[in-house]
């Protein structure tokens, strides 16, 4: 067990004093900086970078884990509390974690996010221990064609999140994929409909649509609608956290959620989008609740929520074992690592076996260290709902624009968030569904792109399209996402 | 700012009847697309599929769905407004409200780079509560400054660009 | 030099006078957080400072997107006469002001110093038939399209480096099955997994790769080969290239002739540190340093040869 004996050397560095502040530090910065809207991790780790000159390398890292997983923390709570995902990996946990604190619920639905992370954390992190080599190697197996067939397994998560009427969630859809488009066109480098906008050149940043949608729009609607007398919502009633109801409910999704999480985050451009909302569709296709879906149902919290945190734990694999960078954030990490001097890869393993070792229990640490924090903190977050709601939605205003804001200092993305906000109003005077506009802008420009790269390696040959196991699984599964409720409904109607 | 009292609903229920335009618009941004596609090459030479062809794609399904749409819209399809904490959707639209607050939402567009972020967060935190009722004027406006200010420093030091603290006053 | 000296008792002095506002240095990085120009520019002044060279303040501001055309128009615009705000950028915005169209104009900058490269390789798969850059380059002008070659953004330099390669070897441009890809980890795991025949890269993204024993570097487009990198030049391989992802420091436009000597001397000064060349082992960039009016010819001539590359691949007008 020699893994087993550098673990136990590395909790003896994670667990001094000093590693153990700087853990604290991360996951404080990471919990504050992740509830503000559209900064997310990547951006807070970058912004720490210039710490890489004054503090030793393994307790800047033992920090930035601690940011990584922090900022996913919370992002979460302000989608539970005030329906706004701080970044993308959040938004489907906004669909069912809102209604559920609207319901007076929210602090179960907290406890089960924060549960449901440490779950997810924790066997990532174990995975990472020991069987991170294997792992990694699923970069290298993942082929154009399968991420093709991966986003459109994706794109069946639209259909759970359609809403009433078939018409609009393709609307939804459809302005979702425009935005997408938006931008240069990575194959060759044309402008997209930019109309001659330069500020337009990078595509629509995912932040602002996503803030402007969530919040911007419910801003305005909920401020045309308000009435003093119609405040009806039960802050407090979930006081005792988790019922033991919750959580026979909520423990499949987490295990659900971590093992779709964790294998896709290790992927190239994989992210938590994906699997977050692989795992709400999985939920709502398996649960035995279905009809509380759309309501507040704690499945379509635990799953994402821990798939969200295992996809964090996800990228730091290929980074460490690899020195393969698969997301912005892991991008962000080797840029530390060669502030340092450091290249991450088999070599580290070897070569500073204290960093790596440290690193990886500090992540155990961490988990620990974000559970005790959030923890005793559900009640308090709660507490904001008792803020009377006309300071309470000043206050989210407040927070849209400066994370607006401080992502790109654009004024262009300003008049983008009060376009995008009067959409989203629209959209919920005429009861379209939000969620898809955002599945589109996500998945849309990835289908695209790994179509083409796959097309253009196989000279235009469509049948590359199904030429691996892995694509023809995927898209088989697609088709059962999408046909089995109508094929169950004619089973049972023949019956 | 407004002197407007949100408490006889203007508008009526008039904004759920009937609604052309919707479809209008959804035909409109198709056409939008379309012509954003009429520039770019649809084929490519050796994927086949150009930059133009999603494009199109995506261009001709929002004109199709526009559409579809209005052929709902002209069998009398009904749009009920989403249910929305604090906000009933049987509940007409009070306009007053909703432009004092869009206002909030335009403000820092004109002030962010020339006022500074804590006048910004002020005016915009002044606005929604306005919007929302709150008549405490004077408390809002304050609390929206400490807000704003507090963010400001606690995130500039964390290393955010917000821009200058009183960019009149040259900080 | 008499001139300098007299004057920087007097700038010290109104420097005093203007407020430590006014002193401030503006360096606009037109790159997000954690990226390379944002190291270049950020690690460079870090180095002066430990090396004594320029103590003061400075004031960073990022601004990132499409190649750093967005972050430069501004600079362009904002800081025209300012006696102290410079830029960092690079090859990547050579290409993007011709390809986006940008109304960047480069000539109207003045140009301080080229400080770092870093020299392009091109790989193939471990278990690929091409031992060598011949090899590769016969495989791509017997059939172009089956020999798919990855990299970054479309008209970027690792584009740039390939069609040079097209040209030298008498294969169309046009006719080269070039896949930009998101990332350079797309790129590796394309090699290695066989979706492209081949795959170009900055030596940083490729080398441990190489040395892991999944992919086989075939050519560097550096003059002389590198030191611990035991593969030949494009030039040893008979392709006569040479062409770097270099990274520089450009001044406002109409900087004053004083302040733009003091930066130019500043940063050759900087070169000389022994502070710098700590930076560049860390990071692992390459000294490609190149000062004043010098730099400003070398920038003309790249606009000029990547111009008519891009236009050769169907890229720009």
């Amino acid at each position: 067990m020699e893994t087993f004996s550098l673990l136990l050397q590395g909790f003896g560095v994670a667990l001094q004093p000093i590693n153990l502040f700087y853990a604290l530090l991360g996951s404080v910065l990471g919990t504050a900086i992740g509830v503000l809207p559209g900064i997310g991790p990547a951006l807070t780790i970058a912004l720490l970078l210039p710490v890489t000159i004054s503090v030793a390398p393994t307790s800047a890292f033992i920090m930035f884990a601690g940011v990584l997983y922090g900022a996913m923390y919370g992002g979460s709570t302000t989608s539970i509390l005030i329906n706004t995902p701080g970044e993308a990996g959040s938004m489907m946990t906004a669909l069912e974690g809102n209604r559920m604190a609207r319901a007076g619920r929210g602090a179960s639905a907290l406890a089960t996010a924060a549960l449901g992370s440490f779950v997810a954390g924790t066997i990532a992190t174990l995975l990472l221990t020991f069987a991170a080599p294997a792992i990694a190697e699923i970069a290298f197996y993942f082929r154009p064609a399968d991420y093709f067939a991966l986003t459109v397994l994706a794109f069946t998560s639209v259909a759970v999140v359609m809403g009433s009427s078939r018409v609009r969630g393709f609307v939804s859809l459809f302005i979702g994929l425009a935005l997408g488009l938006v931008g240069i066109d990575q194959m060759t480098g044309q402008a997209r409909l930019t109309f001659g906008v330069p500020a337009l050149f990078d595509g629509m940043e995912l932040a602002v649509v996503l803030v402007s949608l969530f919040a911007v729009g419910e801003i305005l609607y909920v401020a045309s609608r308000y009435r003093k007398n119609a405040s009806e919502i039960v802050p407090m009633r979930g006081w005792a956290w988790m019922s033991w109801e919750d959580l026979r409910r909520s423990w499949k999704p987490w295990l659900r959620g971590t093992a779709l999480g964790f294998p896709i985050g290790a992927l190239p451009g994989g992210g938590s989008e994906i699997p977050t909302m692989l795992s709400y569709t999985l939920e709502r296709r398996l649960s035995k609740h279905p009809e509380e879906f759309g309501h507040g149902a704690i499945e379509g919290v635990a799953g994402p929520e821990a798939a969200n945190n295992a996809a964090a734990a996800g990228i730091l694999i290929p980074l460490l074992t690899l020195g393969l960078p698969t997301s912005a954030t892991a991008a962000v990490l080797l840029a530390a690592f060669q502030n340092y001097g450091l290249q991450p890869g088999p070599f580290l393993f070897t070569n500073n076996p204290e960093l790596v070792w440290g690193l990886i229990a500090s992540l155990y640490v961490g988990n620990v260290m974000l559970l005790v924090l959030n923890l005793p903190l559900v009640g308090l977050w709660v507490r904001l709902l008792s803020i009377p709601a006309p300071q309470l939605y000043a206050g989210i205003l407040v927070f849209a624009t400066i994370g607006i804001w401080g992502v790109s200092n654009s004024v262009v993305d300003l008049i983008a968030m009060v376009i995008i906000g009067i959409m989203g109003y629209v959209m919920r005077v005429y009861d379209f569904p939000i969620a898809p506009v955002l599945i589109g802008l996500i998945l849309g420009p990835m289908a695209e792109q790994q179509l083409r790269t796959a097309l253009a390696a196989g000279q235009g040959n469509p049948v590359v399209l199904v030429s691996t196991p892995l694509s023809v699984a995927f898209l088989v599964l697609a088709g059962l996402f999408l046909l089995a409720p109508v094929v169950l409904r004619r089973l049972r109607a023949g019956a | 700012m407004p002197n407007s009292i949100p408490e006889a609903p203007a508008g009526g229920g008039s904004d759920t009847a009937r609604p052309w335009w919707l479809g209008g618009l959804v035909v409109a941004l198709g056409c939008l697309c379309l012509y954003g596609a009429f520039s770019l090459p649809q084929a490519a030479r050796y994927a086949g599929i150009g930059p133009g062809l999603f494009v199109t794609l995506v261009g001709g399904g929002l004109v199709l769905l526009g559409l579809i749409l209005l052929l709902q819209i002209a069998r009398d399809e009904q749009f009920i407004p989403q249910d929305t904490e604090d906000a009933s959707g049987g509940e007409s639209a009070h306009w007053p409200a909703f432009f004092t607050a869009l206002a909030a939402a335009l403000a820092p567009i004109f002030t962010i780079e020339r006022l500074g972020m804590p006048i910004t967060a002020m005016l915009s935190f002044a606005l929604v509560a306005h919007a929302f009722g709150s008549r405490k004027t004077v408390v809002n406006v304050l609390v929206g400054a400490v807000l704003g200010a507090l963010s400001w420093l606690l995130f500039t030091r964390l290393g955010l660009q917000l821009g200058g603290f009183l960019p009149m006053a040259g900080i | 030099m008499n001139l300098k000296k007299a004057l920087l008792p007097i700038a010290l002095f109104a420097a005093l006078a203007a407020g430590s506002a006014e002193a401030q240095v503006n360096v606009m990085l037109p790159a997000n957080p954690g990226g390379g120009w944002d190291a270049t520019g950020r690690q460079a002044f870090q180095a002066m400072n430990e090396a004594g060279i320029y103590t003061d303040g400075v004031n960073f501001t990022n601004k990132g997107g499409a190649g750093g055309t967005i972050g430069l128009a501004e600079f362009q615009g904002g800081q025209r006469g300012k006696p102290d705000a410079l830029a960092v950028f690079g090859a990547i915005t050579v290409g993007s002001i011709i390809l986006n169209q940008s109304p960047i104009n480069l000539t109207d900058f003045r140009p301080v110093a080229r400080l770092t490269a870093e020299y392009l390789v091109i790989a193939v798969s471990a278990d690929s038939p091409h031992q060598s850059l011949q090899d590769l380059v016969a495989a791509l002008k017997a059939d172009p399209g089956a020999t798919a070659v990855g990299g970054g953004s479309a008209g970027g330099v690792d584009h740039i480096a390939l069609a040079l390669l097209a040209q030298a070897a008498d294969i169309p441009v046009a006719d080269v099955n070039y896949i930009p890809q998101a990332s350079g980890a797309e790129t590796v795991t394309g090699i290695v997994n066989g979706t492209l025949a081949a795959g170009i890269s900055g030596i940083s993204e490729f080398a441990q790769f190489a040395e892991q024993g999944r992919i086989r570097i075939l050519g560097i487009t550096s003059a002389d080969r590198k030191e611990g990198l035991d593969v030949p030049t494009f030039k040893e391989a008979g392709y006569d290239i040479e062409i770097a992802n270099w990274r520089g420091i450009l001044g406002a436009p109409g900087m004053p002739d004083d302040n733009y000597q003091l930066w130019v001397d500043r940063f050759t000064q900087l070169n000389e540190s022994d502070a710098w060349k700590k930076v560049l082992e860390t990071q692992g960039w390459d000294q490609f340093f190149l000062a004043g009016e010098e730099f400003g010819a070398f920038i003309a001539e790249e606009n000029e040869r990547i111009a008519t590359v891009l236009k050769e691949a169907g890229l720009a007008q």
